[in-house]
């Protein structure tokens, strides 16, 4: 679904009719809630909504975590590329060693992963269905694997990409209702099955263009198995929590090895440009004083992951930077703003003696910066900046915004996975406090150095 | 004698206060002169400007090169006492660093504070901070050394040893101008006294008989705010 181009306000799509009708079906209003596509099957069991339908794929976990009804709708799976390399690019073998985009927590997902290994594609995860083909078009990607109906979606809005029409892999999607909700589950199932006799499923579908030949079949094998939503989807293989947390585990150290890297560049460049702002706004004159204050103001003032965004995917149009180096900047540039608050105040925190007594000795104005005010001033930032080290090792979480698969991602993949958070929340909070309790266990042992005499 | 440091028509106006209106001094080499005067008189300020800390004045100042030490000292804090003296000396005047801390020791040593090389400056006690500072401020070689109350933190024991050791540098060729409301230290150890009120230089002269026979109504009012300590020394 999408948001209706008149009426920005009002969802369409064939998810939001078939939605519809089952609500009319039911003698109940629908009314629309969203929810992050990644935690679907958390949300239903939470109870956030009665019903869910939005391209919602049957797959072995989901049917272990919640009810689901009889699918309604067979996709496959089609790997989409720009036009010119149409011929070039026509299986995942022809990718060898390349992106390739898709929307994390999918079928398709998976099918990459381990495609992954055997032709060494890079998967590249997003969050939405939008910015895989946008990346795909700016060359970010040179492949999007994704369900028909959203590869004939792109197509329609990007000239420039082409939807193989062959599927890789079948999927389809289902209604999803809360576990314990199997009585409403089962009347979803009842006028799922009576649209698909009467026609009514088919010309939703057909007036959304999504009708293929695939329905027909899979509509009669729907209807034959009545009594048996299973039989249609696919067979449920319930996995161990334990094997798949074993499985998950090293995909976890990785992530957070990425967290840390990610987090101290931000933190050095952060720190970096901290120092020359602040030593702008408290040495510079007023234009440089005025172009920096505005700068800190403008970061400070607004969210980091609209930040996160414009670096990504709004300089796309002048500079395509790689999601990492995009993630490094966005949020060095951010905390470069806060750093730089930092130092500033502990640069004015030097008291005036301190100064007058270098300038009686004959220091320059930037030795006394070099030896007498800035070391000072750095012993008085040390504990706020530990404090935003740890902060800023937190908020890098948001740079999967930007397909950067940290340990907050991963986190969240495995938890789809397994259709529990109790497990990946654990394990990832574990991580990020085995990363951060150090931190600040150094700066406290650098303060108590500091309290030693020194004879630089 | 040489003139080491001159002051004609000095006006310093702060805000729409006038705090200095005109003072004319001159010091001599070797000299260990005083300025007195109640608080509020200028006399820090007539220090802040010879040492080159004050902006906005009018009138002619001339003086060779200055050393200060303040009040309250400020040594550098995140350095040892040590290091405090070195830093000077290696980054202003380019000395190796070897010879830069013997120097540096060899100062510490001499004015007794040798000890405590070692220490942070908020781990001495005041006359200690003093000292380093002293040796700070000589070890860019000023030939004019400014002082503002050195005698202020100490007790009658610590002044007479700093009161020594200043006679010590004045006999090297060193010339100090100190500011003071201690007019037993002053009668003891300077050479000259001048005393500021009204923003401008109101009597001045050899310290005794300034002291004992005041000629200007300030100076005898200025003798007047601290009769319990006379009275205890003599």
């Amino acid at each position: 679904m999408e948001a209706d181009p008149s009426d920005p306000s009002k969802l369409v799509g064939f998810d939001v009719e078939i939605a519809e009708l089952i609500a009319s079906e039911l003698g109940r209003t629908p009314r629309f809630v969203q929810v992050a596509f990644a935690s679907l099957d958390q949300s239903a069991i939470r109870g956030d909504f009665d019903i869910g339908l939005c391209g919602i794929e049957d797959t072995p976990q989901r049917r272990a975590a919640v009810a689901a009804s009889v699918p309604y709708y067979e996709f496959r799976e089609v790997l989409t590329v720009r036009s010119a390399d149409r011929e070039r690019f026509q299986s995942l073998a022809d990718l060898h060693g390349r992106r390739v985009a898709t929307l994390g927590g999918t079928i398709a997902y998976e099918i990459l992963v381990k495609a992954g290994q055997e032709h060494e594609i890079t998967a590249v995860s997003y969050d939405d269905d939008v910015h895989p083909y946008t990346d795909l078009l700016l060359g970010r990607v040179d492949a999007v694997l994704l369900d028909n109906v959203l590869a004939d979606r792109s197509m329609r809005r990007n000239p420039g990409l082409y939807a193989h029409a062959e599927g890789l892999a079948h999927g389809h999607y289902v209604v999803i209702t809360a576990p314990e909700n199997t009585e409403l589950r089962d009347q979803v199932d009842e006028i799922l099955r009576r649209a698909m006799q009467d026609g009514r499923l088919e010309s939703i579908l057909r007036k959304w263009d999504i009708w293929t030949e695939d329905q027909t079949s899979h509509h009669a094998r729907v209807l034959a198995a009545a009594g048996d939503p299973l039989a249609a989807g696919t067979a449920p293989a319930p996995t161990s929590v334990w094997k798949t947390t074993v499985t998950y585990f090293p995909s976890l150290l990785q992530a957070a090895v990425v967290t840390l890297l990610l987090s101290c560049l931000a933190m050095a460049l952060a720190v970096l440009l901290g120092v020359v702002i602040a030593t702008g706004r408290v040495y510079g004159g007023p234009l440089t004083r005025a172009f920096l204050t505005a700068y800190v103001e403008l970061v400070r003032g607004t969210p980091v992951l609209l930040q996160l965004f414009v670096v990504y995917y709004g300089l796309a149009a002048v500079v395509r930077l790689p999601a990492f180096v995009a993630a490094l900047l966005g949020l060095g540039l951010n905390y470069a703003a806060y750093e730089s608050e930092i130092y500033r105040s502990a640069l004015e925190a030097v008291s005036k003696g301190q100064l007058e007594a270098s300038r009686i000795l004959g220091f320059r104005e930037w030795q006394v910066l070099r030896l007498i005010r800035g070391p000072q001033a750095f012993r008085l930032a040390l504990a706020p900046m530990t404090n935003d080290f740890v902060a800023l090792l937190k908020d890098s979480s948001l740079v999967s915004v930007l397909t950067v698969v940290e340990l907050t991602k991963r986190t969240q993949i495995f938890a789809a996975n397994i259709g529990s958070w109790v497990i990946p929340g654990a394990l990832c909070a574990a991580l990020y406090l085995l990363m951060s309790l150090p931190l600040g266990h150094l700066a406290r042992r650098l303060e108590a150095r500091w309290k030693a005499p020194t004879t630089s | 004698m040489s003139i080491v440091l001159e002051i004609r028509g000095l006006r310093l106006v702060r805000g729409a206060r006038e705090i200095l209106c005109g003072v004319d001094f001159e010091v001599k080499r070797g000299e260990m002169a005083a300025l007195m005067g109640l608080s509020g008189s200028g006399k820090t300020t007539v220090l802040r400007v010879v040492a080159g800390l004050e902006d906005s004045f009018e009138g002619a100042v001339t003086a060779e090169k200055v050393g200060m030490v303040f009040q309250f000292h400020y040594l550098f804090e995140h350095l040892s006492a040590l290091a405090n003296v070195m830093l000077a000396p290696i980054h202003v005047l380019g000395i190796g660093s070897a010879q830069a801390q013997a120097r540096a020791q060899g100062l510490l040593d001499q004015l007794g504070v040798g000890h405590r090389a070692q220490a942070l400056p908020r781990e001495l006690s005041g006359g200690e901070a003093q000292r380093v500072a002293i040796a700070r401020a000589l070890a860019v070689d000023p030939p004019l050394l400014l002082l503002d109350e050195p005698t202020a933190s100490l007790d009658p024991a610590r002044q007479k040893e700093l009161g020594k050791t200043l006679r010590g540098l004045a006999a090297q060729g060193r010339t100090l101008l100190f500011t003071s409301h201690d007019d037993d230290f002053v009668g003891d150890y300077a050479t000259r006294v001048l005393v500021l009120a009204e923003g401008r230089v109101v009597e001045e002269g050899e310290p005794r008989k300034v002291l004992s026979k005041p000629q200007h109504e300030a100076t005898r009012k200025l003798l007047q705010v601290e009769p319990s300590r006379r009275r205890a020394k003599s």
